[in-house]
């Protein structure tokens, strides 16, 4: 297996770096939405007034299990619609968009990076991802040379045959993130990426993930619940009380920072 | 990657389940195609040899008996007719061609049909002549024999080469061998792909004179050339060619009030066969086949709906990375495609190659041969039908896929 690269470095100089422009890539205004049944006993409301992420920044998204960490990740990927609110992503209003179009959009703009890897068992380390440089918007001509390229990139050039099961948990995250870059996206969408791995693999998947941001200029999002890697990124969002159980709240307050 | 190599891929990742499904496919389409193709195959075989005569007159009995044993060398002879018929028939200016042939004696279970030497003059439909020596010729002295290109075939005879006759229409472990009256062979037929194949000629005059020695003991033996107490020469049935086809029921209707024998139209009564015999037999074959593929049908629908309700996750994440929702119902039906498709091949290969296993031994039995690997019309329709059927019960459960939204399925485990 290839040396791990060490992140620390990129870490540190994220950190250090301030966003490299003022273009609101994320913008979620006055969002409301319920989730569950109407009506139902699992019926929560989450209510969101404002949030915005400018191009290249690293926010990390905090708060209890439970609170809209996710929803909110979900939101921007467009694979939620709000009930009111706007919610712009990259200068595109997704409400304008129609499924096919929201699909597309999520392909150009957004790598999506789980807690359970979400890899297709099937298939190995470089079908993986060049499956993911196969539909909607991303369709490339060749699509193995770049998953290679992104699998070396992410220090998994001996491995690229290498079906999931065949993988450590660590080297499947990196397969993970390497599809999310793969297609060029600008937005980097993490849902708990190290929350199934060891402290010590998941610091080298955090710094991966700040390391392929910051070198590509990405823009992005972490969910995570391990204060100690959220406060090594320039921003956290506490997503405590945007999801309230019961009726919708009359008059969202902003959400504490 | 395609979708076809993706889905190729999911469906050999669950092999087992994809193999029993395109068995299931494929057991019901080889039915299918098996009793359609024989169907056809036997309907063509029997037509080309009741093809061959126009009228059949012999003794008393079931038409359909007379033209099987006869023409197809199946089943036993209804009786006799005397010779003096035939004599009078080849008189008759509305007559093309006609023979007599008397039966009694088979060699390894093929007949030994006696006839006479313009028995080969037959001509075909277009007037071509039908027999054609492969080696050899035709008969010419009493005990010289021309075999069918089957018989050549599985007994290893040439011509020049001798053999005994035995007693009666089949082989029986113990029955009389004519030792004291040896075949000869004279000449090889080439295959017609009828009975014809599997007979073997001889003359008529040779046969009269084993069964006239020996008719004491033959004489309870039904189609023995010469009955006992009775001098005048006879034969079995008369195979007649019309000039004017038109004529055969008219002929047959004067045959019957003529003589003391009957006269069938080969045609007539094999199409009567087929369909008050045969036919409920293919038809309910045709039904179990039909069932089969109904429940194959059904099988992929059920697969595919697990395999969709599985893939929940792997279709989530596909659409999390931007797949459009016809592009993972495309892959799903792409799979249901795939186990249609190779049930449908794989029951093709196992219909007909059963077929042209049993080809052999089917003709050895009945005499009709069979071309296992034609296709006919209502096999295609049926495999047309078939294939939209897999495709139908493809497309629902992607369709449930394309409806099915991904952020549900994302937080599934593995």
């Amino acid at each position: 297996m290839e040396q791990q690269p060490d992140c620390s470095f990129f870490v540190r100089t994220f950190i250090a770096k301030k966003p490299n422009s003022h273009f609101l890539m994320i913008r979620l205004n006055k969002v409301s939405l319920r989730l569950g049944k109407e009506g139902g006993t699992s019926s929560v409301q989450f209510d969101l007034p404002s949030f915005e992420v400018v191009a290249g920044e690293a926010v990390a998204l905090t708060g209890p299990s439970g609170c809209g960490k996710s929803t909110l990740l979900n939101l921007v990927a467009g694979l939620r619609r709000t009930d009111i609110g706007e919610v712009t992503v990259a200068g595109v209003d997704l409400a304008t968009l129609r499924p096919a179009q929201l699909d597309k959009h999520r392909g150009a703009h957004c790598g999506m990076v789980f807690q359970t890897f979400h890899l297709l068992a099937p298939f190995t380390a470089i079908e993986n991802v060049s499956i993911g440089l196969r539909f909607g918007s991303r369709k490339r001509s060749n699509v193995f040379k770049q998953a290679t390229e992104v699998l070396h990139r992410v220090g998994l050039g001996d491995r690229l045959h290498s079906r999931p099961d065949q993988l450590s948990v660590g080297e499947r995250q990196r397969v993970a993130i390497a599809r999310a870059i793969a297609g060029g996206a600008s937005i980097l969408l993490a849902d708990e990426p190290t929350g199934s791995l060891d402290p010590d693999t998941g610091k080298e998947i955090f710094e991966l993930l700040c390391k392929v941001a910051e070198e590509d200029g990405r823009t992005l999002l972490m969910v995570t619940h391990d204060l100690s890697l959220a406060s090594k990124l320039p921003r956290s969002f506490d997503c405590s009380g945007l999801v309230q159980s019961g009726m919708k709240a009359t008059a969202p307050g902003g959400p504490p920072k | 990657m395609s979708f076809l190599a993706m889905a190729w891929r999911y469906l050999r990742f669950r092999w087992l389940v994809s193999l029993l499904t395109v068995a299931g496919i494929a057991l019901g389409v080889a039915l299918v195609c098996a009793v359609l193709a024989l169907r056809h195959e036997s309907e063509r075989a029997l037509s080309r040899d009741a093809g061959l005569y126009d009228l059949v007159a012999g003794g008393k009995g079931s038409p359909l008996q007379l033209v099987l044993s006869s023409v197809y060398h199946l089943d036993s002879p209804t009786g006799n007719l005397p010779y003096s018929v035939y004599e009078r028939m080849k008189r008759d200016s509305r007559i093309l061609w006609a023979a007599p042939i008397g039966l009694g004696d088979n060699y390894s279970g093929y007949r030994i049909v006696g006839t006479e030497s313009h028995f080969f003059d037959l001509p075909d439909r277009n007037g071509e002549p039908f027999f054609r020596f492969a080696d050899g010729q035709e008969f010419k002295d009493r005990f010289e024999v021309v075999l069918g290109s089957q018989v050549a075939s599985s007994s290893g005879l040439g011509v020049g080469d001798s053999f005994f006759g035995t007693h009666g229409l089949v082989e029986v472990p113990g029955a009389e061998v004519h030792r004291d009256f040896p075949y000869r062979v004279s000449g090889i037929l080439a295959p017609t792909g009828t009975a014809q194949d599997r007979a073997i000629f001889g003359t008529l005059a040779s046969v009269w004179e084993i069964h006239e020695t020996e008719d004491r003991l033959h004489a309870s033996i039904q189609g023995s050339a010469l009955l006992e107490g009775r001098k005048e020469r006879e034969a079995t049935a008369i195979l007649i060619r019309l000039k004017t086809p038109g004529l055969r029921l008219w002929m047959a209707d004067e045959v019957r009030k003529e003589t003391d024998g009957i006269a069938a139209v080969p045609i007539n009564e094999i199409l009567r066969f087929q369909r008050g015999i045969i036919g409920p037999v293919q038809r309910a074959l045709l039904f179990v086949a039909a069932a089969v593929v109904a429940v194959s049908c059904l099988t992929v629908l059920v697969t595919l709906y697990q395999a969709a309700e599985r893939r929940r996750r792997d279709i989530a994440i596909l659409r999390s990375l931007g797949a459009l929702r016809g592009e993972v119902a495309s892959l799903v039906f792409a799979e249901g495609l795939l186990l249609t498709g190779g049930g449908i091949l794989l029951g093709l290969l196992i219909g007909h190659g059963g077929l042209a296993l049993s080809a052999g031994p089917f003709r050895d039995a009945t005499g009709l041969v069979l071309d296992p690997w034609r296709m006919p019309s209502a096999e295609l329709v049926a495999l047309g039908i078939m294939g939209l059927c897999g495709s139908l019960s493809s497309f629902f459960p992607s369709i449930s896929c394309y409806r099915r939204t991904p952020i549900d399925d994302l937080h599934l485990t593995d």
